[in-house]
């Protein structure tokens, strides 16, 4: 038998296919060694070590205005905690960016500029910004604290059928209108950055900070500084190419790809069939997810609110059914048909009078007058009942609003 | 099995999502011939790994060739990732699932009707790939597992490959050459002294060199890495999968 080669590092028989006759697994670990002398012009960039959200404890030293409680995400871009302001006495949600983030030219001059853009976005549906700066060179903002689910956790839970979908994107397609008015571009439209409180009012966060941190990103080549390209699924083809040269029509095919997903529950890769092909949806709504996911931006709905209305439109058409939300519906729909309401005091005269005339017909027939007595008896006893049955259902109806539920399935 | 010159050796300006995978799966919504040659060029380097999985896994040689022919012309020629699954993240996981699939659903039926001529796309050495697969030692390990070292071969081999293709292009075949073992040795085994005699140039300057080497090869190994997984949070990851798949 042939001695095999030895690697003279560690010693061990060179595979017989090894790459350029080099032991695979020594040239492995050479990888993953980081460079002793970093930054010496070299094109191998250093990678940074990876972003660890501090400890809400570690947090408290450089927020002394807030009392940090919880941290609530990470990944995206930074890590989320939810905080309090006792100054206001209210819940905050406390926002920051990896340090990796805050270093290169004219970073803080930007993002005071983006923060500032952002401010100005006071939208129902909008996640508000309160505060922003650098605390120990991490980018921070405070925001409005939203307690709900994000899209993609109800998505997953299985919460969502087609017409809540219906409710939800005309909200969005308001909050996205407005903020397209101020010049701003949310760049990152994807289930997880649309919340929903608990009032059912739709709230989308993290405006404009895929800009601020894409550039950095840019600048630093390959880093482990965020999953940008987590959202490579939502973003529209020009995105792709470039980045940070979109308009507010890229947040239009981004709000397709999400409206397509939560309609047939897939992404649409590839040549996807229509909407109507894969759930029971309007066939209306196939022309809408196709024009707002066209390649060419000159091609989609040019502007949001566009969309909201061409859906809104499609809703109200094809309300055959009463509304089925079981939370009270958003804002933007219509409001549902009034239940029927018919006074008491219409019903209770009619209930006296029938009662009267029943016992008067009772005891014209007991007397022995039994010809008309029997008709008297009969038609009046009769309104009676049917007042009295009357009467109680909208007794019983009136609990129902009170409690929210029926009280019986009959009512 | 040499792939042709690559363009994943950019430098500082180069963005993560010009890499190839990120731009297959972002064109997975469109027929982009960037695309289709980013997912070619994948396919090129990695195409030995489900050759040996294939042939582990108890075809014959002529089966695995045909087998491996079918899938790969399949693969480009039908964009088949129009799946929504949010595990697309790592190419590797990725082909291995696909192979997977056409195995147990595909490939009996299309057996019969196979189309003879071969993936246009690629060129797989496939008598070569048998010649390489024969010298293999033996080893107890799954396929999966030998999959996920033929892959760390794959990735090492192309990633010498531009390595050394950037040092013959600024003429310095020889030194590449020459220095090469450290980037697997210690200082002991490769006493520097011995290289500066062999190169005509002093201790310093190859202490240099090979710093720079290092580099380098470090530089380019994340820029593959990074080209075939979706994330770069997921290159580290990759790295230390692969190493315990060498290691195991």
């Amino acid at each position: 038998m042939d001695t095999m080669p030895l690697c003279p590092s560690c010693n061990r028989p060179l595979p017989p296919n090894a790459p350029k006759g080099l032991c695979p697994e020594c040239l492995l670990k050479a990888g993953l060694q980081t460079d002793a002398q970093p930054g010496a012009g070299d094109p191998a960039q250093p990678k940074p070590p990876p972003f660890v959200p501090p400890r809400p404890e570690e947090l408290a030293r450089h927020f002394p205005q807030l009392e940090i409680l919880e941290l609530i995400g990470r990944g995206g871009m930074g890590a989320v905690y939810k905080a309090r302001q006792p100054s206001l006495d209210r819940l905050v949600a406390l926002k920051i960016l990896p340090p990796g983030v805050a270093g290169g030219a004219g970073f803080a001059e930007r993002f005071t500029r983006e923060a500032r853009a952002l401010a100005r976005l006071s939208h129902p549906n909008i996640v508000a910004v309160y505060d922003f700066g650098q605390a120990a060179g991490m980018p921070f903002f405070v925001m409005e604290y939203v307690d709900g689910p994000n899209l993609r956790e109800l998505e997953r839970g299985g919460k969502l059928n087609p017409r809540e979908a219906m409710q939800i994107i005309p909200q969005i397609c308001q909050a996205l209108q407005f903020a397209h008015d101020e010049g701003i571009v949310h760049r990152d439209i994807k289930p997880e950055n649309i919340l929903l409180d608990k009032k059912g009012r739709v709230k989308i966060a993290d405006f404009g900070i895929a800009k601020l941190v894409g550039q950095a990103v840019s600048d630093a080549a390959l880093t482990g500084a965020g999953d940008v390209v987590g959202t490579l699924h939502y973003m529209a083809p020009e995105q792709v190419e470039k980045p940070l040269a979109v308009d507010h029509r890229a947040d239009i095919f981004s709000l397709g790809v999400v409206f397509y997903e939560l309609l047939t529950g897939e992404l649409p890769l590839g040549k996807f069939a229509p909407p109507s092909q894969m759930a029971q949806v309007d066939v209306r709504l196939d022309e809408v997810v196709v024009r707002a996911l066209q390649k060419e931006p000159a091609r989609r709905y040019q502007h949001v609110s566009d969309l909201g209305t061409d859906v809104q439109n499609i809703t109200a058409a094809g309300s055959a059914n009463p509304p089925l939300l079981s939370q009270p519906p958003a804002p933007a729909m219509p409001p549902a048909p009034p239940p029927e309401e018919t006074s008491d005091c219409r019903i209770l005269p009619a209930f006296l009078l029938a009662f009267i005339f029943g016992i008067f017909g009772a005891h014209r027939f007991y007397v022995g007058k039994t010809g008309t007595a029997f008709l008297q008896l009969f038609t009046f006893g009769g309104l009676g009942i049917w007042a009295t049955v009357d009467w109680i259902l909208i007794v019983c109806r009136a609990f129902k609003d009170k409690k929210g539920r029926r009280i019986a399935k009959w009512t | 099995m040499n792939s042709s010159g690559s363009t994943a050796a950019e430098g500082p300006g180069a963005r993560f999502l010009t890499t190839h995978w990120s731009v297959v799966l972002a064109a997975g919504r469109s027929d982009s011939t960037r695309a289709q040659s980013a997912l070619a060029r994948l396919c090129q380097t990695y195409w030995y790994p489900l050759y040996a999985y294939v042939r582990r896994r108890g075809h014959s040689p002529h089966d695995a060739q045909d087998l491996t022919q079918e899938f790969f012309a399949r693969l480009l020629e039908h964009h088949s990732l129009a799946s929504a699954d949010p595990n697309r993240g790592r190419f590797r996981s990725f082909l291995l699932s696909s192979l997977n699939h056409f195995l147990a659903h595909e490939w009996q039926k299309v057996r019969a009707q196979k189309r003879g001529g071969g993936c246009q796309l690629l060129s797989l050495d496939l008598a070569l790939a048998e010649q390489r697969y024969d010298r293999e030692l033996a080893d107890n390990a799954t396929p999966d597992k030998l999959f996920d070292k033929h892959w760390a071969g794959a990735l090492l081999e192309e990633v010498l490959n531009q390595l050394e293709a950037e040092y013959q292009q600024a003429g310095k075949a020889e030194l590449f050459a020459a220095l090469k073992q450290t980037l697997t040795g210690t200082r002991e085994s490769q006493p520097y002294a011995v290289l500066a005699a062999r190169l005509g140039m002093n201790e310093a300057a190859i202490k240099v060199a090979v710093h720079r080497l290092r580099k380098r090869y470090r530089g380019l190994l994340r820029a593959e890495i990074a080209n075939v997984v979706a994330d770069p949070e997921q290159a580290d990851d990759e790295l230390r999968h692969l190493f315990a798949a060498l290691a195991g």
